[in-house]
């Protein structure tokens, strides 16, 4: 299990970084917490690997007019000590609790969990009930994708050689909001096999994403609008589940949206 | 390519590939061999060091990231004078080894928690924590127990 | 018997410093210079002819590229044992490199050597070969080819069917397990062409196995070939056979007059390392009005692997031999049919056969319980065997135990009794508790080991075990043993393990054996010691051997006394003055028949009504090991069984498709528990001296994975009402069983549908793990979806 070879490099600027991923055999390494693995079991075999980690302009946690904004670089260690993102948006500090361990989230970036599009990861789920904006850079200039407009398949996303996702912007939530994550995995830390998000703001806004209905993270609108209306939990659980094909995970959706919306009543 | 790494507080330097990983560099080229590699894709947590004092798995980074930073590993716990760290004896005394070859990464994971935790850590957290490192021979329950027994203050020992 | 009160004390162990220094030795730790790196080409296929094999003239970096045909030095395919009774067709031995043909997915077809494990892999991918696939085999009862049967019968069983009142069946099976030590195999060979000695350090159970599979596979005599076993991370059982790599690596070290290293990694011990269990079994059972056991019929069947490898044969053996259990059954007819399958061998991990045999009788035990409507535990207490020795229908002589005094600690370790009840109150809403018992016995010891003792400057003492330790703590152990018989202090005992050049011959480290057997050496050793000690000191003194006192002093010879130091100084005294040194040793081997070790296990269980996730909320352990050495090591291997065999109910199976092909191929997929899952175990202890060793020792290695699946198991079926769910014990398929309610009732609502689904989206989902989990294969085929997923990873 040692990789195939590859080429190497480590800019240290933004600029440099596009530059070397706008060749067609290159791919940027992040945490490399998923890329390694694939590396050894030669499942990936780059001609050229352009290490992010010296790029320190992608990493930071910080709040701009109210709009958390995450650099792509962000260990989620950090997300998950960070005293800003436990105030605003406790759901991140939940579900990134769940992603590995704490030797994987010390390696670990924000920005390589929501590009590698991993469907049974826990932050694309997460952001995506946060409506967060993802900020895409190349050398060509720049573009602005809605998770939707991200995640297109199972470790797929929209983006094209030569683009980076460099931000992750994280809308204010309305004063008040609760929110919660929940997952049914194997063992501890393991991928979760089912999860869910779910963000409440009585009168105001409601989200439920959920995790393993699908190669993508998805919202359900009806779930949402029944959250909004006041509707008691087993009914808000019933309406996010049943788009769900597999029956015993549909089960565990179920339950797991009850469970959160107990948390957070 | 020539990188130079600090483990435990000794530079090494050496010509390593690209696609040398951590791990074989710590092992093979610094030849400290008390870390130990047992997947190579990031479970089962032998392989783990410290890098600026936070644990992390020597598998899954490559030599070449590790340049101009400082690890720290197995053979680091030991006092200057050889003698052996209170964590190092409560393993032996709790019996929370058999073969040995997941110890150095159980080590490394739980003399960080406890630093980051300033000794104050709970049998639940303790569990959580050492979630990330396999061990196939002992059911944990002394691994546990001796991370516990010097833990300055167990919230719910037990 | 002991002075010093060694026997029994929770001694800690002595190589843990080095261990926790990181000043270990394990096999990778080791690379003699100008070492050659073996990597392997695999098959990608479960069932194929090998029609080519193309080498390129120019792989830049590869040293050498051997097949079959490359390695004249193999002269056999491997030894293959034949147990009592029983008919093997040894023809169907695993050959070392594949010759023709392929029977598993993972099977190694050439060595490529390089200067770099990097370089070796790199050149795996350049080697091209042609395969003709043909259908795999893969459900034991399709297989028509028997590579070992075995069957037992005593007295009339018709009769006792005829006669029964009731008649209780139960179809049971166990999926393939993989034993996963942290440290994977491995071993390096480097041949002396001048004393023509080959050396292999091996990441071995023992020594003297690997020795006699090589020597047999290479057809040399066995003092010309050395094994040294290092440090070792871990086996169970998985490191009893070498690897066919290993033969090819020290077959490759005679060809090209190098030596030779293999580091296995993980993705080649999930695909290639020979698993454990993969047995079913339909078992009957005969019963009297009152629940008296009348007979039992068993069919077990089970899955071999493409080839046998030298113990393949053995756990479904010893598994066909213990399905009577720890009860009185006067009739028995038992078969075992082992089969051929297209998927990697099978052979011996923890408990090898035990756990199998214990969980099949003990849930058709509570089969009957439910059938009968006799409480579990007094169908039990009314069938248990009390007379000792004992010969099972099965043909094996149980030595020793007390089964009831087990069960009513094991009993009284786990609290009330909680039934299956629906539980509507509290977050847990809607689950359904189980509790499980089971009582079971375990072949344990038997055959031989040596161990040679010297008495050595200052009163100090070396100790030689044929027997040999990777992580059970021989060495303590032993020393505590000696120590005790020799009256002197534990330190005093140094012990030496692991190199046939130094080291007696023996049987090896398996099947919970090395205190009864090697241990029981080491304290006859020390005996014969002793006693030579004392007629030195008669001679010495002029006195009569057995007026020589020996106490923790030493030896006394009327108002004389000698100690250890002393007598060790008159033999270096005359070999300086140039006479006989008649240095003071001894060596002792000890053979008995098996012993028989048992326990009892309770555990509670919970089944979370909406998902169906199983919690083990309590275990109770209860274990008969004989004498205990040391009991501070006898709770830790109860502890890494049991915990093992939760494993075993909760997460553990290696899966394989409609191919063949593992999906089971990486640690994401193959899922062991970690601190996070583990319940409270309660441990407790009966010790029943088994007559037939100096020290009334028996086994408790494999004694935590067989008490515990029963129980576990036991409690699931009574969480689900009487419905047998095969392990792993997973949310989906308890959630499923609970939507089809107790056994015999018509389904229940809950479940929409009773086909294993298989939605785009859980299918797409998996992807990338399927990709890791193809192993050999995936090098192939996962290169276009391989890119596929390197895009997105960042």
């Amino acid at each position: 299990m040692k990789p195939a070879p590859f080429r190497y490099a480590a800019p240290d600027s933004l600029t440099a970084a596009l530059e070397l991923v706008a060749d067609e055999d290159a791919r940027p390494l992040a945490g490399g917490q998923s890329l390694v693995p694939l590396l050894n079991f030669r499942l990936a075999r780059p001609g050229l690997l352009v290490d992010l980690n010296p790029v320190t302009e992608l990493v930071g946690i910080e709040v701009r007019e109210g709009t958390l904004c995450l650099g792509a670089m962000t260990r989620q260690a950090a997300l998950l000590r960070s005293d800003v993102v436990a105030a605003g948006w406790p759901l991140l500090r939940d579900a990134v609790r769940h992603v590995g361990h704490a030797a994987i989230r010390n390696r670990g970036t924000v920005g390589g969990s929501v590009a590698h599009a991993d469907p049974a990861a826990e932050l694309p789920v997460a952001l995506t009930a946060l409506d967060a904006r993802f900020r895409i850079r190349s050398v060509h200039g720049e573009r602005v994708l809605s998770s939707d407009q991200l995640f297109c398949g199972a470790l797929t996303t929209a983006l094209q050689t030569g683009e980076l996702l460099v931000e992750i912007e994280v809308p204010p939530v309305p004063a008040g909001a609760r929110m919660a994550f929940a997952e049914h995995s194997r063992t501890h830390g393991d991928f979760a096999s089912a999860g869910v998000a779910v963000v409440h703001a009585p009168g105001e806004r409601a989200a439920v994403a959920l995790l393993g209905a699908g190669p993508v993270p998805v919202r359900v609108p009806a779930a949402e609008r029944a959250l909004l209306g006041g509707a008691p939990a087993a009914e808000v659980a019933g309406l996010a589940a049943a788009g769900v094909e597999h029956d015993h995970r549909r089960a565990v959706i179920r339950t797991l949206i009850v469970r959160a919306l107990e948390r957070i009543q | 390519m020539k990188i130079s790494v600090t483990i435990n507080g000794t530079v090494y330097e050496d010509e390593v590939e690209a696609r040398t990983l951590l791990s074989d560099f710590i092992r093979h080229q610094a030849g400290l061999t008390g870390t130990h590699v047992g997947c190579e894709h990031g479970v089962c947590g032998a392989c783990t060091v410290q890098l600026d004092g936070e644990p992390i798995r020597s598998c899954l980074m490559l030599a070449v990231q590790a340049h101009g930073r400082s690890l720290r590993t197995v053979e680091g716990l030991a006092g200057s004078d050889g003698a052996l760290s209170p964590l190092q004896r409560a393993f032996t005394e709790q019996h929370a080894l058999q073969c040995g070859f997941c110890t150095a990464g159980f080590l490394m994971a739980a003399e960080a928690l406890l630093r980051a935790r300033g000794g104050a850590v709970s049998e639940a957290e303790v569990r959580e924590a050492l979630a990330g490192n396999l061990c196939r021979c002992t059911g944990y329950e002394g691994i546990v127990a001796a991370v516990l027994s010097v833990a300055e203050a167990p919230l719910d020992a037990g | 018997m002991s002075g010093s009160g060694l026997i029994g004390a929770p001694l800690t162990r002595r190589e843990d410093d080095r261990i926790l220094r990181g000043e270990t030795r394990y096999l990778d730790d080791i690379t003699p210079s100008g070492a050659l790196h073996a990597a392997f080409v695999r098959s990608p296929h479960a069932h194929a002819a090998i029609t080519a094999v193309r080498v390129p003239a120019d792989a830049a970096g590869v040293v050498a590229v051997l097949t079959a045909a490359d390695l004249p030095a193999v002269a056999a395919r491997y030894p293959v044992m034949e147990p009592r009774d029983s008919e093997v067709r040894a023809g169907e031995a695993h050959p070392v490199l594949a010759e023709g043909e392929v029977r598993y997915a993972g099977q190694p077809v050439a060595i490529v050597l390089a200067p770099s494990r990097a370089l070796a892999e790199d050149g795996v991918e350049l080697v091209d070969v042609e395969y003709e696939v043909r259908e795999p085999v893969l459900a034991v009862r399709d297989s028509d080819l028997v590579m070992m049967g075995w069957s037992a019968r005593r007295g009339d069983v018709a009769a006792a069917f005829a006669a029964a009142a009731h008649v209780v069946s139960g179809s049971y099976a166990l999926p393939r397990l993989i034993a996963a030590p942290m440290e994977a195999r491995g071993a390096i060979a480097e041949h002396d062409a001048a004393a023509d000695v080959l050396t292999v350090w091996c990441s071995a159970q023992d020594t003297h196995r690997p020795l006699a599979q090589l020597a047999h596979i290479l057809a040399r005599p066995e003092h010309s070939v050395r094994v040294i076993v290092p440090d070792v991370g871990g086996a169970f059982g998985s490191k009893g056979v070498v690897a066919p790599e290993v033969a090819a690596v020290a077959a490759a070290a005679l060809a090209l007059g190098v030596p030779v290293k293999w580091t296995e990694d993980r993705l080649e011990n999930l695909v290639g390392a020979y698993q454990g269990r993969g047995i079913e079994g339909d078992l009957e059972l005969a019963l009297d009005p009152e629940g008296r056991m009348l007979g039992l019929r068993a069919r077990l069947w089970a899955d071999l692997g493409g080839y046998l490898l030298t113990t393949t044969t053995v756990p479904p053996h010893t598994a066909g031999t213990l399905i009577t259990g720890c009860y009185d059954i006067p009739a028995a007819e038992v078969q075992v049919r082992g089969v051929r399958t297209h998927r990697v061998p099978t052979g011996p991990y923890r408990g090898a056969g035990r756990p199998d045999a214990a969980y099949m009788i003990e849930s058709l035990v509570d089969a009957a319980a439910r059938a009968t409507g006799i409480d579990r535990v007094t169908l039990r207490r009314r069938n248990l065997i009390r007379r000792f020795p004992y010969r099972t229908a099965t043909g094996l002589e149980y030595d020793s135990g007390d089964f009831e005094r087990c069960l009513d600690l094991a009993l009284g370790l786990t609290g009330a009794p909680a039934g299956p009840r629906a539980d509507t109150a509290g977050p847990a809403a809607g689950a359904v508790r189980g509790r499980g018992v089971a009582v079971f016995i375990e072949r344990a010891g038997g055959a031989w080991e040596t161990a040679e003792i010297a008495l050595t400057p200052g009163g100090r003492f070396r100790v030689s075990s044929s027997s040999s330790p990777h992580g059970q703590g021989h060495d303590i152990t032993f020393a505590q043993i000696a120590a005790d018989r020799l009256r002197v202090p534990v330190d005093a005992v140094a012990l030496r393990f692991g190199d046939s050049a130094l080291t007696p011959a023996g049987v090896g480290t398996f099947g919970s054996r090395s205190v009864a057997q090697g241990g029981s050496a080491v304290a006859l050793a020390a005996d014969e010691l002793v006693a030579r000690a004392r007629e030195r000191v008669a001679s010495l003194t002029g006195c009569d051997p057995a007026a020589v006192g020996h106490g923790a002093e030493g030896f006394s010879a009327g108002e004389r006394t000698l100690s250890w130091a002393a007598l060790a100084e008159t033999v270096a005294e005359a070999a300086g003055a140039g006479g006989d040194p008649e240095p003071l040793e001894a060596t002792a081997r000890f053979q008995s028949a098996n012993v028989f070790s048992s326990g009892a296990y309770v555990a509670n269980v919970s089944i979370d009504g909406a998902t169906g996730e199983l919690s083990v909320e309590r275990l109770a352990a209860v274990d008969d090991a004989g004498t205990v050495i040391n009991p501070l090591l006898v709770h830790g291997q109860v502890l890494g069984g049991a915990v093992q065999a939760l494993g075993e109910c909760l997460t553990e199976e290696a899966i394989y498709d409609d191919a063949g092909q593992l999906r089971t191929g990486s640690f994401l997929d193959y899922s062991l528990l970690t601190a996070a899952e583990i319940p409270p175990i309660i441990t407790g202890e009966v010790q029943t001296p088994s007559p037939l060793n100096p020290l009334g020792a028996k086994g408790a290695g494999e004694a935590g994975a067989v008490g515990t699946l029963a129980a576990v198991a036991n409690a699931v079926t009574d969480a689900l009402g009487g419905r047998v769910v095969a392990p792993p014990f997973t949310a989906e398929k308890l959630w499923r069983a609970l939507g089809e309610g107790p056994a015999g009732s018509p389904p229940g609502p809950p479940v929409e549908t009773t086909a294993l689904p298989h939605t785009p989206s859980a299918a797409t989902a998996r992807r990338v793990r399927v990709l890791v989990r193809r192993g050999a294969p995936a090098l192939a085929l996962g290169l276009a979806l391989g890119a596929l997923a390197a895009r997105g990873r960042r």
